[in-house]
C-alpha cells in the first residue's frame, strides 16, 4: 500500500500540483506533489512504508527538497514552508486532511510568522589559541545582524570555542544584505572562523506539535 | 566592492539538527487512523510568562473545547489567538 511522505506544509496551491525538482524524493514515488484540504496543502511524494529508516541520504534529500521549495527551482515560485520533521508517513489522505483541518490554526498562525523567510544559520568558531571577548563579538554579531532579520534563536553552544551559535529567520529581500552582513563579520574578526549555513526551511521557528488523544 | 558570503548547504550535521529534532511533529495516532479520534495540537515553543497570559490562553482553550465537543469545526478554524511579544500561545484542536 502507498502512503504519503510529508515534508512541508504550504498555503494552498491547488490539490495535486507538481513541484518540477532536481532532487529525487525520499520513498519510492518520482515526483513531489501537494494534497490540499481548504486554506493549506502538505507538499507529498509516495512511499510504501509508514516508518522510514532514518538514513543520511534520505536525510538529505528531505532537506533538498524543502531547499528547492524554499528557494523556487526550475519553474516554480518560492514558498513559504512550514517543515515537517523527518519520517512523517500518513497512511492515507484522509489522514492527512483531518490533520491540515485540525491543526489549521496552529499552520495559520506560523505561516505569518515566516511569510517569505527562509533560515540561515550562523556560527562564529574562535580559532584554538585566540582569546576572544564574547559578548563583545555577541554585541557585534547582533547589531550587524538583528536589524536584517525577522526573528532569531539562540542554538546551543556545543563547544567553549563556539562563540556565536545562532539560526536568523531572514525574508527573501534581506537575503542579499545579510549575505553582506555575514561577509562583514568576517572581514571585522581575523580570529574567528565563520559557518554560515542554510537556506533552510524555517525549523527554528516552527514549533507545532499535533497528538491524538 | 561590497564582498558576500554565500550560505553553505552542504553540512548534513546542520540537516540533521534540524529535521530530526525540529519541524512539526505528528503523532503516529494522527497519521494512522482518523476513526474515533480528536486532535490536539500544542505549540510547544510558546512559555506561559504570566498568570494574566495564563488565563487568556486558558480561556481560548475552553473555546476550543467546546467547538471539538460540539463537533464544530467550522468555528474552531475561524478560532484567532493573538501572539503577544513576551508570552506564547497555547492552542488546542
Amino acid at each position: 500500500m502507498t502512503h504519503r511522505y510529508v515534508y512541508g506544509i504550504v498555503e494552498r496551491d491547488g490539490n495535486g500540483r507538481t513541484f518540477d525538482l532536481e532532487t529525487t524524493p525520499v520513498g519510492e514515488g518520482d515526483e513531489v506533489y501537494t494534497i490540499a484540504h481548504r486554506r493549506f496543502a502538505a507538499v507529498v511524494s509516495d512511499i510504501e512504508t509508514t516508518d522510514p529508516e532514518r538514513t543520511d541520504e534520505d536525510a538529505t534529500r528531505h532537506d533538498e527538497v524543502l531547499r528547492e521549495l524554499v528557494e523556487g527551482s526550475k519553474g516554480d515560485d518560492a514558498q513559504t514552508v512550514i517543515p515537517m520533521r523527518f519520517g512523517m508517513v500518513f497512511e492515507s489522505d484522509r489522514a492527512l486532511k483531518n490533520v491540515l483541518r485540525g491543526a489549521g490554526p496552529a499552520f495559520r498562525r506560523t505561516m505569518r510568522e515566516i511569510d517569505g523567510c527562509v533560515e540561515l544559520g550562523v556560527k562564529l568558531v574562535r580559532e584554538t589559541d585566540a582569546e576572544v571577548d564574547t559578548e563583545e563579538i555577541e554585541q557585534a554579531v547582533a547589531e550587524r545582524l538583528e536589524p536584517l532579520a525577522e526573528s532569531s534563536v539562540a542554538n546551543d553552544r556545543f563547544s567553549d570555542r563556539l562563540v556565536v551559535n545562532r539560526s536568523y529567520l531572514v525574508s527573501r529581500e534581506e537575503r542579499e544584505a545579510f549575505d553582506t552582513a555575514v561577509a562583514d563579520l568576517e572581514a571585522a574578526h581575523d580570529t574567528l572562523l565563520v559557518q554560515y549555513a542554510g537556506p533552510y526551511a524555517p525549523y527554528n521557528f516552527v514549533d507545532i506539535q499535533v497528538g491524538a488523544v | 566592492m561590497t564582498s558576500q558570503r554565500r550560505p553553505d548547504s552542504s553540512s548534513l550535521a546542520e540537516v540533521l539538527d534540524r529535521i530530526l529534532d525540529k519541524g512539526v511533529v505528528i503523532d503516529i495516532w494522527a497519521r494512522v487512523s482518523v476513526v474515533g479520534i480528536e486532535l490536539l495540537t500544542v505549540e510547544a515553543r510558546v512559555v506561559i510568562a504570566s498568570v494574566d497570559t495564563f488565563l487568556h490562553y486558558a480561556k481560548e482553550i475552553a473555546k476550543i473545547e467546546r467547538a471539538t465537543t460540539e463537533g464544530d469545526l467550522e468555528d474552531l478554524e475561524e478560532l484567532e489567538i493573538e501572539l503577544r511579544p513576551e508570552s506564547s500561545p497555547v492552542s488546542a484542536g
